[in-house]
Formats: C-alpha cells, sequence, structure tokens
C-alpha cells in the first residue's frame, strides 16, 4: 500500500473511492454472453476444412441451381440440339473441344445423343439434389416430430412399437422397389415411395433418445418445480437433440442420392433426366474405350456432391453439440 | 425364456402377414393392370376382340382373376354329366350380335344358364360382339363372351399361406387315376441305383411313394447333403414370367449352368448318357402316353425329373459369397474399431475416418465400380462366368461386399468403445491401478462387443438374401437377381415369394439376435422375474 501511495504520490482516498452495495446487482447471476448460434458457426469456422467444403457447396449448389437456368437446358423443350451434328455423338472433352472449340459445356465430352454430359450432369444434379433434399426435409421433420411424442407418451408408445415391429420388417429397397413398379416412375413417385417410410427409422431413433434423455436427474427436477411438458421438450431436450438431427440429415441426403443412383442402375428410376438415369442409359457406353467418360463424370459428380454434403453436415451437427461450446 | 421366445415368434408371425398383405394389396390392388403388357410383344399383334380376351387370360395367369369362356363352362358341364357331347357341340357356337339376337335357341338356353351360373358365384359376365369389316369378320373379331371375378385380397392371402407347406400323401393322384396299390413301400436297395449298378444290389435305403406327387420320398445320394426327403415341399408361389412355372423357392434353391451328363439306366432299362436325376421324378398325369420318349424310359407317369447341373443355385452363390464377405468383416472390422478406439486420434484412426466417410457419404454404385477398375486393372476377373469358373472369380465381389460392412462395423466397434470408455467403471478401474491396455481387452471390449454380438444372426442370415448392386455389376448369378428380374418383368408371385423369403429372415435374425444377446451378457433376461 505505502509503495502505491510512494510511487503514484498520492494518498490513500485519492486512490480508492467507496463504492455501495448493490443489492440489485447481487441477484444477478453472472455468466459469459452465449448465443447458441453464434457459437455454432464459431465452432464450424474454427475448422480450416469447413471453409474448403462449404465453398465446394457453394460451387455444387450455382452450378446445379443457377447454370442450368442461365445456359436454358431444359430436356423438356429441345436437350439434344447436337443429335445432328455429324461426329458429334461419344466425344471425349478432348475430341468434343477440337470439334466445337473452347467451352464449358463440352469439358466432360459429349453423351450418346451428342448432348453436352456436363450441362446434363448439373441439369440431373439438380433433380438428384431436389429429390434428397425433399426427401430428407419430409423424413425428418415427420420423424422428428412423432419420434418426439412418441417418446413423451407411454400410451402412444405402445401402440408405435407394434407399428414398428411390423413394418420395420420390410426391407426399404423391395418396398421401394415395389412401389415404383406399382405407381409410374416420376419424381413425385419416388419421393411418395421413400418417404412413405421412411420417417420411421428416424422417428425410432429420436424416439430413443428422448426417452434416454427424458428420464435424466435435470429433467425431473425441471418438472418437479412445475416445468410444463412442452418447455422441457423445447428447452431442455431439444438443444441435445439438434445436433444428433442435423448428424442424421448430414448421412440421409447423400443416402438419398446413392439410392436414387442405385435405382435408376437396376432400371427402377425416375423417368426424369436425373444423375441416376444418366449413368443408367451410359451404362452400355462403359463397356467400350474411349467412352467411359459417358459413365465416370456422371459417377464422380455424384460422388463430389455426396462427400461435399456429407462433410458439411457432420461437421455441422459437430458443432452444433453443445458440448463442443467450451 | 421360451415363453418369450414363443411371444416374439408369434408376432413374428404376424408381422410377416400383414406385410405379405401390404404387399399384395400394393400389387393386386393398386397397380394398373394394363403394365403387364407394356412389355409384351404379343399384346401388340392382337387386336379387336382378342385382344380383350388376351387381356384377361393374362390376367388369370398372374393371378389378377378367375376367367371362365363359355365353351369352358360347356366342357365342364359335359364332363359332369349334365349334358352329352352332343348338346354342347351344338351350343357351343354363339350368335354375331352382342345382345345375343341371333343365337340358336339351344344356344341362347345355354347363354341364359351360364348367366345365372355367373351371378350366383359372383362373377361378371362380358359379351362381345362380333367386329366386322366389309361384312366379314375382321381378323381377331370372332364374337366371344366370358365371365370373371377378382380374387379378393383376403381370401388370396388365406390360400397363399395355406399352400406355403406342401405335405405329400398318397392320394395326390387324381382319385379316378388306375395306377395300382396306393401305398409308401421300404426298401434298403435303392432302384435306381441298382440298375446303374447292372442289377446287383446296392445297399442304400429308400421310401417310395406310389400316388404321392414324388415318386422317391427319401433317398441318398452322391449330393450335399446327402439324404434327401420329398415329403414337405415349401411353395412359394409359381412364377410366371422369370422362370416360367417354376415355384419361387425352387428357382432359388436348383442347380445353375450346363449339363452333367452321366451314362444311365431308365427304370424300363433303356441306357443313355442324361443328365436326369430320377430320384427327382414327379407324377405327371397322363404324361408317358403322350410322349414316345417317355415311354422309351419310363414304366409309369412319375416322368418329370430335374436335371444335374454343374453350378450352384442362386441361393447357393449368394450364400457362399455373402458367408465369405460376412467373416470378412468381423475378422477385418472388429479389430481396426477396436484399435481406433484405442488409439484415438493416431493415424490409423485418421485413416480409417477418412474410409469410413468415404464410404458413407459416396454412392454404393460408384465404389463399386472404382473397387472393379481397380481389380481389372489387378488383372481379376471382373465378370462371373458360370461356365468358365475359376475361384478367382470370387474374388472382386466378396471384396465389394466385404468393404463398406467393413467401414460400418469399424465406425460402430469404435464409438461402442469410446462410450464405454467415459463410464464410471472405467474410471474405478483405472484408479485400482489396472493398466489401460488391462482395461480396454478385458472390460470394456466385453461390454462394446455386445450390440455387435446382437447383429451376427442377421448378418449370417442375410447373407442369403445376395446383394442386389454386387450381383448386378459382377454379373453373380444369385438371389438379389431374381427380385430385380421379376420387378422388371411384372412377375407377381415371385415378388410375393422374395418379399416373403425377406421377411421371414428379418423376423428370425431379430429374434435370434436378441436371444444371443440375452445369453453372452447376464445382465439382461428375458423372464418377467428377473426384469
Amino acid at each position: 500500500m505505502e509503495d502505491f501511495n510512494k510511487k503514484y504520490n498520492m494518498t490513500d482516498a485519492e486512490l480508492f473511492a467507496q463504492i455501495d452495495k448493490d443489492e440489485l446487482a447481487s441477484e444477478k447471476i453472472t455468466a459469459p454472453r452465449y448465443s447458441y448460434w453464434r457459437s455454432v458457426f464459431r465452432v464450424f469456422f474454427r475448422k480450416r476444412i469447413n471453409i474448403i467444403v462449404l465453398v465446394l457447396l457453394a460451387v455444387v449448389v450455382i452450378f446445379a441451381y443457377v447454370y442450368p437456368s442461365i445456359i436454358g437446358f431444359d430436356p423438356q423443350v429441345n436437350p439434344y440440339i447436337y443429335v445432328n451434328e455429324p461426329g458429334g455423338q461419344h466425344l471425349s472433352p478432348k475430341d468434343a473441344i477440337e470439334h466445337y472449340g473452347f467451352a464449358l459445356k463440352w469439358l466432360f465430352g459429349a453423351g450418346a445423343t451428342g448432348a453436352p454430359t456436363f450441362d446434363a450432369i448439373w441439369n440431373g444434379s439438380r433433380i438428384s439434389i431436389s429429390l434428397a433434399v425433399i426427401c430428407a426435409a419430409i423424413n425428418m421433420t415427420i420423424g422428428t416430430l412423432l419420434g418426439a411424442v412418441w417418446g413423451f407418451s407411454r400410451r402412444f408408445d405402445m401402440i408405435m412399437n407394434e407399428v414398428y415391429n411390423i413394418l420395420g420388417n420390410i426391407p426399404s429397397t423391395l418396398f421401394i422397389s415395389v412401389m415404383v413398379m406399382v405407381f409410374s416412375p416420376s419424381f413425385w413417385t419416388l419421393v411418395f415411395a421413400m418417404t412413405i417410410l421412411g420417417w420411421l427409422g428416424m422417428a425410432y431413433y429420436i424416439r430413443t433418445r428422448v426417452i434416454i434423455i427424458r428420464d435424466h436427474e435435470y429433467n425431473l427436477a425441471s418438472r418437479c418445480l412445475g416445468t410444463s411438458i412442452f418447455k422441457i421438450a423445447v428447452k431442455n431436450i431439444l438443444p441435445f437433440m439438434t445436433s444428433v438431427i442435423v448428424l442424421e440429415i448430414a448421412a440421409a441426403i447423400p443416402g438419398y442420392i446413392s439410392s436414387e443412383v442405385f435405382l435408376s442402375y437396376i432400371g427402377l428410376g425416375m423417368s426424369e433426366a436425373s444423375l441416376g438415369r444418366l449413368i443408367y442409359e451410359a451404362q452400355t457406353a462403359m463397356v467400350t474405350p474411349g467412352w467411359g467418360w459417358e459413365f465416370w463424370t456422371p459417377v464422380a459428380v455424384a460422388s463430389v456432391i455426396t462427400v461435399v454434403l456429407y462433410v458439411t453436415g457432420q461437421n455441422l451437427g459437430d458443432a452444433s453439440d453443445p458440448r463442443t461450446h467450451m | 425364456m421360451g415363453k418369450y421366445i414363443l411371444k416374439r415368434l408369434l408376432h413374428g408371425l404376424f408381422s410377416i402377414v400383414v406385410v405379405i398383405f401390404i404387399v399384395m394389396v400394393l400389387i393386386y390392388g393398386l397397380m394398373d393392370r394394363m403394365k403387364l403388357f407394356r412389355t409384351d410383344p404379343q399384346f401388340s399383334k392382337q387386336i379387336n376382340n382378342s385382344r380383350t380376351t388376351y387381356m384377361y387370360q393374362k390376367w388369370e395367369e398372374y393371378g389378377y382373376l378367375d376367367y371362365v369362356p363359355y365353351a369352358d363352362y360347356l366342357i365342364d358341364l359335359a364332363r359332369q354329366g349334365v349334358i352329352d357331347e352332343e348338346t354342347r357341340a351344338a351350343a357351343a357356337p354363339l350368335g354375331r350380335a352382342e345382345d345375343g339376337s341371333d343365337d340358336s335357341e339351344l344356344t341362347k338356353e345355354y347363354v341364359a344358364k351360364f348367366y345365372e351360373y355367373a351371378e350366383e358365384n359372383g362373377y361378371k359376365v362380358i359379351r362381345l360382339g362380333a367386329v366386322l369389316s366389309r361384312g366379314r369378320l375382321a381378323s381377331g373379331g370372332a364374337q366371344a363372351l366370358f365371365a370373371y371375378k377378382d380374387h379378393s385380397i383376403p381370401l388370396r392371402l388365406w390360400n397363399y399361406f395355406k399352400g406355403i407347406f406342401v405335405i405329400d400323401n398318397v392320394h395326390k393322384v387324381p382319385a379316378d387315376q388306375d395306377i395300382g396299390a396306393r401305398k409308401l413301400t421300404f426298401s434298403l436297395y435303392d432302384p435306381i441305383k441298382t440298375a446303374q449298378n447292372g442289377g446287383k444290389k446296392v445297399f442304400s435305403p429308400v421310401i417310395m411313394g406310389n400316388g404321392t406327387l414324388h415318386k422317391y420320398l427319401l433317398y441318398f445320394d452322391s449330393r450335399f447333403p446327402y439324404i434327401h426327403q420329398n415329403f414337405l415341399t415349401i411353395s412359394l408361389g409359381t412364377s410366371y414370367s422369370v422362370t416360367r412355372g417354376v415355384d419361387v423357392f425352387r428357382s432359388m434353391t436348383q442347380r445353375q449352368g450346363s449339363y452333367v451328363k452321366s451314362p444311365l439306366t431308365y427304370p424300363t432299362g433303356f441306357q443313355e448318357d442324361s443328365a436326369d436325376d430320377l430320384h427327382t421324378a414327379t407324377y405327371i398325369q397322363g404324361s408317358r402316353d403322350a410322349n414316345v420318349m417317355y415311354q422309351q424310359r419310363y414304366e409309369d407317369d412319375y416322368t418329370s425329373v430335374q436335371t444335374i447341373r454343374s453350378s450352384m443355385s442362386r441361393l447357393g452363390y449368394s450364400f457362399f459369397i455373402g458367408i465369405i464377405s460376412t467373416i470378412m468383416v468381423y475378422i477385418l472390422g472388429l479389430p481396426i474399431g477396436v484399435l481406433m478406439a484405442r488409439y484415438k486420434e493416431g493415424i490409423l484412426d485418421k485413416v480409417g475416418t477418412v474410409y469410413i466417410m468415404f464410404i458413407s457419404a459416396v454412392p454404393s454404385l460408384a465404389y463399386i465400380f472404382i473397387f472393379r477398375g481397380i481389380g481389372r486393372a489387378m488383372g481379376l476377373p471382373w465378370l462371373f462366368d458360370m461356365d468358365n469358373f475359376r475361384k478367382s472369380m470370387y474374388i472382386l465381389p466378396i471384396v465389394s461386399l466385404a468393404l463398406p460392412s467393413i467401414a460400418s462395423m469399424m465406425k460402430w466397434m469404435r464409438r461402442y468403445m469410446i462410450d464405454q470408455m467415459n463410464s464410471d467403471y472405467v474410471k474405478f478401474a483405472r484408479s485400482g491401478g489396472m493398466s489401460e491396455t488391462e482395461i480396454f481387452f478385458k472390460h470394456v471390449m466385453k461390454v462394446a462387443a455386445i450390440p455387435i454380438i446382437q447383429g451376427i444372426p442377421g448378418s449370417l442370415l442375410f447373407a442369403m438374401t445376395g446383394a442386389l448392386i454386387t450381383e448386378r455389376v459382377y454379373l453373380v448369378p444369385g438371389a438379389g437377381g431374381l427380385l430385380m428380374d421379376a420387378i422388371n418383368m411384372y412377375d407377381n408371385s415371385v415378388i410375393v415369394g422374395v418379399t416373403l423369403f425377406y421377411a421371414v429372415l428379418s423376423v428370425l435374425s431379430l429374434i435370434l439376435g436378441d436371444v444371443l444377446m440375452a445369453m453372452v451378457d447376464p445382465r439382461i433376461s428375458f423372464t418377467d422375474k428377473a426384469r
């Protein structure tokens, strides 16, 4: 003390001021400012790889959704304007660029009808991604909502367990194939076939998670204090579920793209020119030497799209887990 | 435990019935029946009335409805002795007019009876007038009169389940056939082998039947499983287009490939190089009289035999490939998953995580083709060819099937292990001074393996169904292709049969998985008391 007085050449009264005791402030519980979503993004962007993946995702979205409408690629009107071009079919990228001069659309060569593979692939990607996103949105919404009710209500649990035991035995590939066979193979048929039972797995998963978290001590305490079930669901349980849901969506979207490609490959896909349809149609070209491009480029693009979506989702899922926000 | 399993089995049975019901509603109730003709070359050749009758005939064949033409009705009446052959012939020709105004008096009488009969039995009658062009009958325009009735789905379901198990007995041959004494005979000396051996008796016990569907009901031969029985046959529905007229179960289990011929002595003593398997003889009424070749070879109407072929059955190929890849999954996936958890954040963990991510994200079709490309570059055979068999043909399908399952095995094993590492008993063991390795292998692994053990019966059973995509890419003639062929060819009964097969496997594997889990984990008990 005396050292300070000497050092600054001040008296105690000058150095220190009396502050009154603030009764109100002492009632407040202070904690660092915490915003859930800000923390999610802070954790997400901490990893360099996520920025790269996000840029790739942006590229994919731009090419799949913006590019086809800019160039006016419409498979319904006249996609194959190069049909009558002599020597314009089954071109490798090198031949196509030599034939037509350099343009973005000849980057992957030309297909069996002479249409630029590049354009066809991005148009197909748009259809495939849309299918996956729509299916994931429907299944995850129904699955999460029903799963939450299923987890909370014991009476509903009994009914739903029976339903699950019965419907869970239906092999999904078989069911989707039969549905596609029964109805006409269109985009919405596929959505219908993939969602009519698709929510069941998600609902069961959520139900199990809800039951585990529901019986934790802090929730029991919360209920003893009179918190409503709805508030417990939204405030106590939902934050734990967010990362689980995001992780599930991350796995589901590439999964739907994968099954669309698979169904098309075995001849049960939709009639629209999706990625799977392109791969299906290029099957015969694959065995011909020099025509492999038609098959491998859609396969490669499909793989890149699914990996980008998967990695984004996984890392976003990790970041949305509050336990990583320390 | 026994009571619990019984309850689960009953539940499973119920859910199988529901699944079959759903599939039947989808196929027979909701599907547009005209789709059957989309790929039928015969259909486009038919015009006018013959197209309509062709459609109803096909629908009957595919099991949609019961179709009774007027002519068949009359033949039936004649067979029952209600009318004589002359009346039948006179009543059969129909008039050309749709309303029946130019029918003969006799025809009018029987047409009226036909309508009456149809109404009594709930049939709907369709009468088509002749289609004329320039006063003459147009091509395919002959007049037609027939009745039809849709099969109801509950009835269809009942009949289907009633017909799954067929027990052979001496009353299988129609009662009006004179085939001598109907009985089962037991012999210590197999007549086929004896004949093969030039009449010298060969010891090989056999049970033969007369009046049964199969001639040989129990016999031994040199092929796996060496003892064969025909008392009980499983029938899952007869195929219409994929394997014409053959039962689904048989088309999954019968051998394929080229014929294996060997010198054979037929019951009549006729000798020939043939692939016929005489032990599989079944009864076909009147077949011997109708065919000179049969008269030369057989002494009775048990003439329908299966053939001996060189390659495994569809189920056999699928099961062989499936079982080896399942074994690979457990041998490789489990230890790698354990090591990834043990040395978390290490180099193996990082490489493994990338591999898991690759398999989970990339479409299955893409990586199977990538593996096939790699295998081809290494000089492995990349297409399956039954007639030109080499063992190395199995490598790529097995590897392609195993790699994705290995990834998921690694993922789950790693996750279970890491979850266990944070639990209290591990902390307790650590504080007690146990070494990390000891804790890991003695305690954590035992607990983490339990959910994996639960999946073992399922992975073994589902090895049989065959992998759709792998089999298609490598052209493996396995069971997986059967369903796809059936769907592409609208073979309804095969679809129902395969669904039943899948559903039974799925129910069984769930129950067996739980039982196995209860056996290895003393904490789990299925009896109410212990709970």
